[in-house]
């Protein structure tokens, strides 16, 4: 994990939602492993609007920028989605 | 075996019945009504008592021209929430119609698709008419699960008719509300002459198809639906409170504003009052085992 203090927070939201993880690796699929599912993605998109403090992009193109920190790192927090 | 070879007559009678309203009360949405070039930006355009802020301090602190402005925005807001869920609900429909399990069914969707197709159509013109735009979509449009098919089928109809019943609770309310424009009125009366017979027989079919389910699925399988749909009901009603709508009515911190109304436990009364009958169709037929958490 990188020292973003922003990436840490991403990653504290998405285990406060799913307490049997101990930890998430950069790349691990949240999306395949369902730590963000089509009922908790809408909540998700507002918290990383409200982290990056812009509004975001959230469409069937654009999904694989939320599929793990590392994506959400360079595409969402360093990025320009 | 089929979906349908199980079931009684009940849904037949049904779509009898909704089938014959459909035709015999069909009317030309793109005459009907008679759109005013603009509407008054100082005028409430939903019932103050339907807006997110009701029941919590904002809507004594806000002044009546910050709460009219937010009631003006959270109206695009739900129209536009009601032409991205009519456009997921139609899809999921023609997926559906004139295939194996859908047989009697169909007639029916055939005027659902076109009612639906209508209804899309006027809350488009009347968010672009009368606020410039229609709000995007940013729920997940990826399919949820990889689940058998007829669990699908319920859930993909369960989805419906909570959208359905959330959308009829405002659409009767304000329709109802003669302080409101005209065509603000005609509307939501309109929508919700269409719904209760898309609402009537959405029940009928959900009810069915969950019965079919009980008796070939494990426990843990129905719970999992029930756990699927509990969590629907919340979102659903979480989907009402929008940053976008609090930003464009000049609300500081839209994001924080958001949490604090959904956190304060007079919206939670309200979303419980919003939900109530919903939730118990669905407990009553042992769909959903427990009223749902909504905090």
């Amino acid at each position: 994990m990188t020292g973003d203090p922003r990436l840490a927070s991403v990653k504290d939201w998405l285990l406060s939602r799913k307490p049997e993880l101990a930890d998430l690796d950069l790349d691990f699929d949240l999306i395949e492993n369902r730590v963000i599912d089509s009922l908790s993605f809408l909540e998700f998109v507002f918290f990383l609007e409200e982290l990056t403090g812009r509004e975001l992009q959230a469409t069937a193109e654009t999904v694989n920028a939320f599929r793990s920190l590392h994506n959400i790192q360079k595409e969402i927090l360093n990025g320009s989605l | 075996m089929s979906q349908t070879s199980t079931r009684t007559g009940s849904i037949e009678q049904i779509l009898d019945r909704i089938i014959g309203l459909s035709v015999d009360t069909y009317y030309n949405p793109y005459k009907t009504f008679q759109w005013p070039d603009e509407l008054p930006e100082a005028q409430w355009w939903m019932s103050p008592g339907l807006m997110t802020v009701a029941g919590t301090p904002y809507a004594e602190e806000l002044s009546e021209a910050q709460l009219m402005a937010l009631s003006k925005w959270e109206s695009i807001h739900f129209y536009s929430l009601n032409v991205h869920g009519i456009r997921d609900l139609v899809l999921e429909v023609v997926k559906r119609i004139h295939t194996p399990g859908f047989e009697k069914e169909s007639e029916f969707f055939h005027h659902f698709v076109g009612e639906e197709n209508e209804h899309m159509w006027f809350f488009a013109t009347f968010c672009l008419k009368y606020g410039g735009k229609i709000y995007v979509d940013k729920k997940a449009s990826w399919a949820i699960d990889s689940v058998e098919p007829d669990i699908e089928s319920l859930l993909v109809f369960a989805r419906i008719l909570i959208f359905e019943e959330i959308v009829d609770y405002f659409n009767m309310r304000i329709g109802g509300d003669e302080t409101l424009h005209p065509i603000i009125r005609q509307v939501n009366n309109i929508h919700h002459q269409d719904e209760s017979r898309h609402i009537a027989f959405g029940r009928e079919l959900v009810k069915q198809l969950f019965s079919q389910l009980a008796q070939k699925y494990s426990q843990e399988k129905l719970q999992a639906v029930d756990q699927y749909l509990r969590r629907y009901l919340l979102a659903s009603v979480q989907s009402l409170y929008s940053p976008a709508a609090y930003r464009d009515a000049d609300v500081p911190n839209p994001y924080k504003f958001r949490t604090e109304l959904l956190e304060h436990p007079g919206r939670r009364e309200h979303n419980a009052k919003i939900l109530k009958r919903t939730v118990d169709f669905f407990t009553h037929n042992g769909i959903v085992s427990e009223q749902a958490d909504l905090r």
